[in-house]
């Protein structure tokens, strides 16, 4: 989503604007993303009104943000390969590619298992 | 810690409509499997967690340790003072296990690496 | 050092300043714990910070710091605590192994959470979750928030989510009365958002993500009251119901952690000594990692001194006498910050009946979160009459805090005895309306009401925090304390100054019989 598009605040009352990085992109599932360099993966991905960070790994279901300071764990993605990382602490850079998680894989490689598991 | 008397239940489990309620979320138990475990004969916050895996999840507990120890002192009848506490061990945070085994011993401090 | 917050920060301040040799490892890209989301006015005496904002007493703290020589680790989470003082930090792709005479472990606490069918869908998260993407990092944590816990946390994200322009929706508590400072209900009350106190959220429903809460009205026991269930279009649901210490690295390090009902309720803490000294010698905890209290930062800076201090006096950097001064002063500072009404001694009281001076207490600022108009005559500093202009303090619970009798030149307000005490208006005392008391009152609950300058209207100053802000000779509508529409109203003034700190005073005209009524302005035709 055009960065001038985002759910972000312009100026707040208080803080004034905010002290951004210069605009990046990323991908988030192959698909192309804006965000501020610096910022957590997680503020994109919220600014972009992306809800969904993974799927559970037992009973399938959507989770995303929910401590937003590293403590709950509930918002991990795969970034560049790496499952389970933190989004909302890892800081985003250029070029990055985040995946949502399903369980602790890719979305390819767990509806593989699941064709594996129905096949047998 | 007081003792605490191990016993199964003898009446049947009952199921309540709540039971479904995710309670560890990393770990996905819900309040009904906590609820078995205890009916079961499991008592201490780390039994209940090492036979369903609640608050070993990526978060260590952070999040469920007081909702699921909640639980186990209803279902139990006890004070949850008396279930002891997850034992923390490291890694207390989330790090990938090359990391963790590259270690490095503080050479200042300690020149020969004991 | 565990943790470069407050508590974290201050400690290591104290100690290279006695000459020791400090480390400071947080797991942040940057310091300064969660200060500098904090975006409110701290309570409070003015010596312990009292009107600064957070983020600002989050710099003021890095500057001692990077002044004293402290040497802080970021991206630097610690593992483990082992024996013999070991610590292990993951330092990029190293595990690092660091020993220190002594520990602080200032790690913070995490939300706690309350669950709830539905708790787990994408939408539903902690307040403090909200005040991180909007005042960290400038996004919006949804357009319809529904906010469930009433406590200060509760309350200071719910303005500060009204700043950031969502709107929220209602404010739950399952307890029959707001559970934080009335002042800080009522900067929302005023606003319009409706507070429903024993009220619990039963359901988040929703395809993927949070579309919509389930709330029901439960009885003075906490049980369920049938056929009150009710739909809220949210897409937003914030949990502000507590905090809970980081104790994983307290219980690895061979601390002993334990329930303790010492905050007032049943929470786990790692035991401590006065000197935050854990049950294992040279490990010390502080901050929120220690135990929950009701003015997080404030009082994690002050344990962290403590802490410091001990360890300081113990390695033989500072003397006893000046350890056992600096201890002292922080220690009466703790004890006066943690009096009052909302102190842990009278957290148990469900209900309490009048304050420290005799007044009747408020029960619509405790039920709804605003006072009700009959009730302002119970207090002096509310409801006096004068002449020209002069402070009206709609301030009437016992909480520590008194800068507003510091910020007046003219010594028109007075804060006597306790910090607890409320504050009270010198009538021989002449005030000159500069505002300074309205923009600075951490509760934004001082208003300057000039009854007889302008024939038939009132001139009524409120504090204002919002965007836009109004200009002069703006019309609009005056609201009430619990945000109704009141009458018409017209912008006489806007007063902004370094010295109020983004807080602007903005005057209006409403008519006379309006006076004690009109505590709030919304634009006509503005947005909220």
């Amino acid at each position: 989503m055009d960065i001038t598009k985002q759910r972000r605040i312009q100026e707040h009352p208080i803080l004034g604007s905010y002290e951004k990085g210069r605009v990046v992109h990323f991908t988030l599932d192959g698909k192309d993303m804006e965000g501020y360099e610096g910022e957590p993966i997680a503020a994109a991905l919220k600014a972009s009104g992306v809800m969904t960070h993974r799927y559970t790994a037992k009973h399938h279901k959507p989770r995303g943000v929910f401590c937003a300071i590293g403590r709950c764990t509930d918002c991990v993605m795969i970034v560049d390969g790496i499952p389970n990382t933190r989004t909302c602490i890892t800081p985003l850079k250029e070029g990055m590619a985040v995946q949502a998680q399903y369980g602790v894989q890719t979305k390819e490689e767990w509806e593989a298992s699941q064709e594996a598991k129905d096949g047998e | 810690m007081s003792k605490i008397i191990r016993t199964a239940a003898k009446e049947p489990f009952k199921p309540e409509p709540d039971d479904d309620l995710i309670i560890c979320r990393c770990e996905e138990v819900t309040k009904g499997e906590i609820r078995r475990a205890v009916h079961g004969g499991f008592r201490t916050t780390n039994e209940v967690k090492r036979w369903l895996r609640c608050g070993m999840g990526l978060c260590q507990g952070q999040t469920c340790q007081r909702n699921f120890q909640n639980i186990i002192a209803k279902e139990a009848g006890i004070s949850v003072k008396d279930l002891g506490m997850i034992s923390g061990r490291s890694p207390a945070r989330p790090v990938m296990i090359d990391v963790f085994a590259n270690e490095v011993i503080d050479a200042e401090k300690d020149p020969e690496g004991k | 050092m565990i943790g470069a917050g407050p508590a974290g920060l201050s400690a290591a301040v104290e100690a290279a300043e006695a000459g020791m040799r400090v480390a400071v490892f947080d797991e942040n890209a940057g310091p300064g714990g969660q200060l500098f989301k904090q975006i409110h006015k701290f309570f409070g005496s003015r010596d312990q910070n009292a009107m600064i904002r957070g983020f600002q007493i989050g710099r003021n703290l890095l500057a001692r710091a990077e002044a004293a020589g402290v040497e802080v680790f970021l991206n630097a989470p610690v593992m483990g605590i082992y024996k013999n003082h070991e610590v292990l930090v993951k330092i990029e792709d190293e595990s690092v192994h660091f020993k220190g005479d002594n520990i602080i472990i200032a790690a913070g606490a995490a939300e706690v959470m309350v669950p709830f069918c539905g708790w787990d869908l994408p939408g539903v998260m902690g307040a403090g979750a909200a005040q991180t993407l909007m005042n960290r990092h400038g996004v919006l944590p949804g357009r319809k928030v529904l906010l469930v816990g009433s406590g200060n946390v509760g309350l200071i994200v719910g303005l500060q989510l009204l700043q950031a322009g969502c709107e929220l929706v209602a404010v739950l508590d399952a307890a029959p009365r707001v559970g934080g400072y009335g002042v800080h209900a009522a900067k929302i009350a005023r606003t319009g958002v409706p507070f429903l106190t024993s009220t619990t959220i039963l359901e988040a429903k929703g395809d993927g993500k949070v579309e919509k809460a389930v709330i029901r009205k439960v009885d003075s026991r906490f049980q369920v009251i049938p056929g009150t269930e009710r739909e809220l279009d949210v897409d937003t649901i914030l949990m502000a119901v507590g905090l809970s210490p980081m104790t994983q690295l307290a219980s690895c390090a061979g601390c002993d952690v334990e329930y303790s009902d010492q905050t007032g309720r049943l929470s786990c803490i790692t035991v401590t000594d006065e000197f935050c000294e854990t049950t294992v010698a040279g490990i010390y905890c502080c901050g929120d990692f220690r135990m929950e209290t009701a003015e997080g930062a404030s009082s994690a800076i002050l344990q962290g001194q403590i802490a410091a201090s001990h360890i300081a006096e113990q390695a033989g950097y500072i003397t006893g006498e000046e350890c056992g001064a600096r201890i002292a002063k922080c220690q009466e500072t703790l004890r006066q910050m943690s009096g009052g009404m909302f102190s842990v001694k009278n957290k148990g009281r469900v209900d309490p009946t009048e304050t420290d001076e005799g007044y009747p207490i408020s029960r619509s600022l405790l039920e709804r979160g605003y006072i009700a108009e009959e009730e302002l005559q119970n207090y002096p500093a509310a409801s006096y009459e004068a002449e020209g202009v002069h402070p009206v303090i709609e301030c009437v619970q016992n909480i520590p805090c008194n800068p507003c009798r510091d910020m007046c030149a003219r010594k028109c307000i007075l804060v006597n005895g306790d910090i607890t005490n409320i504050p009270l208006v010198d009538q021989t005392k002449k005030c000159v309306g500069c505002g300074l008391c309205v923009a600075n009152c951490p509760g934004q609950s001082i208003f300057l009401i000039d009854k007889t300058s302008i024939p038939d209207y009132a001139a009524v100053s409120i504090p204002y925090e919002f965007l836009p802000l109004p200009e002069e000779g703006q019309k609009g509508t005056g609201l009430d304390r619990s945000g109704a529409p009141v009458c018409d109203a017209l912008v006489m003034s806007v007063k902004t100054s370094p010295a109020m700190d983004k807080t602007a005073v903005l005057t209006m005209k409403v008519p006379l019989k309006y006076a004690d009524s009109v505590r709030f302005f919304k634009a006509e035709g503005g947005a909220e």
